[in-house]
C-alpha cells in the first residue's frame, strides 16, 4: 500500500513544484550564472570572472548599505517579533476570537505604497507627529529626521510586517496546547515563566521561523527604503535594484542579490546558534513511539 | 484537640460563562485524604468545578476556600493543589524527570532534595527506570504514572484528578483504577476526581458527588447512593434499574407503598428524600429479585420468562408481569436451585429494603 500513497503525494505536489522549478530555481540559476559575466554599455557579456563579487566586497558602499540593511531587518524584526508575540499569545489562548484576526489582516486590504504615503504625512516636517511635538511645546522646529531616516524606514517596515509576524506566531503558538500552559501554572509557574520554561522553548523553532521570515522580507524590501530611507536609509534592496533597473549592470546586480542571500543564511544559524546557547532552543526529541 | 476545617469548602458558588449558568449553588466540603470523585454526565459541570478548585477558573458568587483560606484572588500557580490533566500535558521537550521536577524547580527547591523527591516519586508509580525517557517514548499507562508523579511530588493539599483514564483503553483502565488507590493510600492526599464514568466512582470513592445541569443532586458514599438514590437522575445513572410509574397508597412508620396500574403493590423501607404524594417513580434494581422464598419476603409477583441472557456468572431475566409490566432480573448463578427457563411462569420475590419510591422527575 506504500508505493501508491507515495506517488499520489508527489502527484499532488507536483504542481506547485513545477511551478516553483519555472518560475523561481531556473531564473535563480540563470542569475547565478549572469553573476559572472560581465556588463558593457548596457549590454551583458557572457564571461566568467569573479570581478562582480569582488568588486561588491571591496566595495564601501556595498557594506554600507549591506550594514545598513542587516541592522534596520535586525531591529525591525526582533521590534515585529516582540510586538507580536503578546498578540499571538492572546489569540490563541486567552480569545478564540477570529474579528481580532481579521482587524489585524485589513492592513493588507490597502495598497502597500498608499500606507508608505501615509507614514510620509504622519512623519514629515509639517505632518502629525511634528504638529503634536510643536504644539506640545517639546520641540520649538519640526524635526527632520522623522523623515528619510532609519527610523523612519523601521517604523514603516514594522507596520507593514507586523500582521504577517503575527500570523507566523499565531501558527507556531497553535501548536502547543493550552494544557501545557495550564499544567506549568498548576504546578508554580507565573504567566510569564509558563511563557519562558514551556511556551518558548516548544515553539522556538516557530518563533526563530518567524523572526528570519521578517527579517528577510524587510532586509530585501527595496520601496520603503527608497520612499523613506533619504540618503542614510539605503539598503542592499535598493542597491540591487539600482543595478538592474538603471545602471542596467545585471551581473554585478545578480552577485550582490547572491552575497544577499549568503549573508540571510548565515544569519539565520547565527541566531539559531544564539537559541541553543541560550537554552532557548532545544533539539528535537527522537519521534520514537512505543505501545502500551 | 482541635477539629480540622474541611481542606475544601465551596459554599453557595456560581459560575456563569456569559449568560450560560455552568454552576448554581454547589456546597461541597471535602475532608483531608478522602477521593471524593465528582461525577455526573459531559456538561453538567464537574470539570468546570475543578477547574474552579484549581484556579483556572473564578467563582461569579460564593467562595472557594482551600484549607481554611478563602482563595478567591489566588492564580493557579499559588495554591496548594495539583492537577492530573485528562490528556496529560506531559512537557513534551522534557524528560520524564524534568517533568517530575518541573514543580520544584519552579519554586527553587534544592538540587539535592529535588533529586531525592522526585525518585521517590517515581519509586511510588513505579518509574523508576524510566527517569531518562523522553515523553514520546511512553505508552498511554506509563504517561498517566508521570502525570500522577509531576502532581504528587509537590505534595499537594489536594490532588485534581479530570478524566484521568479516559484516554486509556479498558483493560489499563482497571489496573490504573487499583494503581490510583494503592498510591492514594501511599501517599494520603486528598483526591478530587472527575469522572463520566460510574463504575471508576463506585470503585475509588470514599464519596461520590453526582453532578447534572450544573446542580449538585446528591452527595453520598457510593453504596448508599446506590442502594438509595434520591432522585430519579440518580437512580438511572448509577447502575442498572427497574423504574415503574406509581401512585402514592399509603405511608406509615412500616414504611411507604406505592401501586402501579396493574394493582400491584410495591411497600418500600427506604427512607426518602422528602415527603412524597400522588404520582411517584418506583424502582428497583434487577439484582433485587429472587426466584425462592425467602422467610423474611413479603412481597411476590408472577409473570411469563419471555427472555433469559446467560452471561457465566450470572443471567439476566425478562419477565412481563400482569398488565404489561416487564422487569429485568439479575440472578447469580447456583447449582442448588432450579431456575425458570424461557416461556415457563416464574414467581419473583424481593424485599421492603430494596425497594426505592423516588418524586416525579
Amino acid at each position: 500500500m506504500k508505493a501508491p500513497r507515495s506517488s499520489m503525494g508527489s502527484l499532488l505536489a507536483a504542481p506547485a513544484v513545477l511551478y516553483m522549478v519555472v518560475f523561481f530555481v531556473v531564473p535563480s540559476l540563470i542569475l547565478f550564472v549572469y553573476s559572472f559575466w560581465t556588463a558593457a554599455s548596457y549590454k551583458i557579456v557572457p564571461d566568467f570572472v569573479f570581478s562582480n563579487y569582488l568588486n561588491s566586497l571591496m566595495s564601501p558602499l556595498f557594506w554600507t548599505v549591506t550594514i545598513n540593511a542587516i541592522l534596520i531587518g535586525l531591529v525591525t524584526a526582533s521590534i515585529t517579533l516582540v510586538l507580536a508575540i503578546p498578540v499571538g499569545y492572546y489569540l490563541v489562548y486567552v480569545s478564540r476570537s477570529q474579528v481580532i484576526l481579521y482587524l489585524i489582516l485589513i492592513t493588507w486590504f490597502s495598497s502597500y505604497l498608499v500606507r508608505i504615503y501615509a507614514w510620509r504625512t504622519l512623519l514629515g516636517t509639517s505632518g502629525v507627529l511634528n504638529t503634536i511635538l510643536l504644539q506640545a511645546g517639546i520641540v520649538d522646529t519640526p524635526v527632520g529626521v522623522f523623515l528619510f531616516s532609519r527610523f523612519a524606514v523601521a517604523i514603516t517596515l514594522i507596520h507593514i510586517y507586523l500582521p504577517f509576524c503575527i500570523l507566523l506566531v499565531v501558527s507556531s503558538l497553535s501548536e502547543i496546547k493550552k494544557d501545557l500552559v495550564d499544567a506549568a501554572r498548576d504546578l508554580g509557574a507565573s504567566p510569564l515563566g509558563a511563557f519562558f520554561r514551556i511556551i518558548a522553548p516548544n515553539a522556538a523553532n516557530g518563533l526563530v521561523g518567524a523572526f528570519m521570515l521578517t527579517f528577510v522580507m524587510v532586509a530585501g524590501d527595496y520601496v520603503t527604503p527608497q520612499m523613506l530611507g533619504g540618503s542614510s536609509g539605503q539598503t542592499t534592496g535598493l542597491l540591487i535594484a539600482d543595478q538592474f533597473r538603471k545602471t542596467g549592470n545585471w551581473p554585478l546586480g545578480a552577485a550582490q542579490a547572491f552575497l544577499m542571500f549568503l549573508v540571510s543564511i548565515a544569519l539565520y544559524f547565527a541566531v539559531k546558534g544564539l537559541g541553543r546557547a541560550t537554552g532557548l532552543i532545544v533539539k528535537r526529541r527522537p519521534a520514537k513511539k512505543v505501545g502500551a | 484537640m482541635t477539629i480540622r476545617p474541611p481542606v475544601i469548602e465551596i459554599t453557595a458558588a456560581q459560575k456563569m460563562f456569559g449568560s450560560f449558568q455552568a454552576l448554581s449553588d454547589i456546597c461541597l466540603s471535602i475532608e483531608q485524604g478522602e477521593i471524593v470523585t465528582l461525577l455526573g454526565p459531559s456538561g453538567c459541570g464537574k470539570t468546570t468545578l475543578m477547574r474552579l478548585i484549581a484556579g483556572f477558573e473564578t467563582v461569579t458568587a460564593g467562595t472557594v476556600k482551600i484549607d481554611g483560606k478563602d482563595c478567591a484572588d489566588q492564580p493557579p500557580e499559588r495554591r496548594p493543589v495539583n492537577m492530573v490533566f485528562q490528556r496529560y500535558a506531559l512537557f513534551p521537550h522534557l524528560d520524564v524527570f524534568e517533568n517530575v521536577a518541573f514543580g520544584l524547580k519552579v519554586k527553587g527547591t534544592p538540587k539535592a532534595e529535588i533529586r531525592e523527591r522526585v525518585q521517590r516519586m517515581l519509586h511510588i508509580v513505579q518509574l523508576d527506570s524510566f527517569a531518562n525517557r523522553y515523553i514520546n517514548e511512553l505508552s498511554g499507562g506509563q504517561s498517566q504514572r508521570v502525570a500522577l508523579a509531576r502532581a504528587l511530588v509537590n505534595g499537594p493539599k489536594v490532588l485534581l484528578l479530570d478524566e484521568p483514564l479516559a484516554a486509556l483503553d479498558l483493560k489499563i483502565r482497571q489496573h490504573m483504577l487499583v494503581e490510583m488507590k494503592r498510591i492514594h493510600a501511599e501517599t494520603g492526599a486528598t483526591f478530587v476526581y472527575v469522572t463520566h464514568d460510574q463504575d471508576e466512582a463506585m470503585i475509588l470513592s470514599d464519596r461520590v458527588v453526582l453532578m447534572e445541569k450544573g446542580r449538585i443532586v446528591q452527595v453520598d458514599r457510593p453504596e448508599i447512593m446506590y442502594a438509595a438514590p434520591r432522585s430519579l437522575f440518580a437512580a438511572k445513572f448509577l447502575g442498572e434499574t427497574n423504574l415503574f410509574e406509581a401512585t402514592m397508597a399509603s405511608d406509615d412508620a412500616s414504611g411507604m407503598t406505592a401501586v402501579i396500574a396493574s394493582g400491584l403493590r410495591f411497600h418500600s423501607s427506604v427512607v426518602p428524600a422528602g415527603e412524597l404524594r400522588g404520582k411517584v417513580i418506583v424502582s428497583i434494581r434487577p439484582e433485587s429479585f429472587r426466584f425462592a422464598r425467602d422467610n423474611d419476603t413479603t412481597q411476590s409477583a408472577t409473570g411469563q420468562v419471555e427472555d433469559v441472557i446467560f452471561i457465566g456468572s450470572r443471567s439476566f431475566y425478562t419477565i412481563c408481569l400482569a398488565g404489561g409490566f416487564r422487569v429485568r432480573v439479575q440472578i447469580q448463578r447456583s447449582t442448588r436451585t432450579s431456575l425458570p427457563k424461557s416461556g415457563e411462569k416464574a414467581e419473583i420475590f424481593w424485599d421492603s429494603e430494596n425497594v426505592v419510591i423516588l418524586p416525579e422527575a
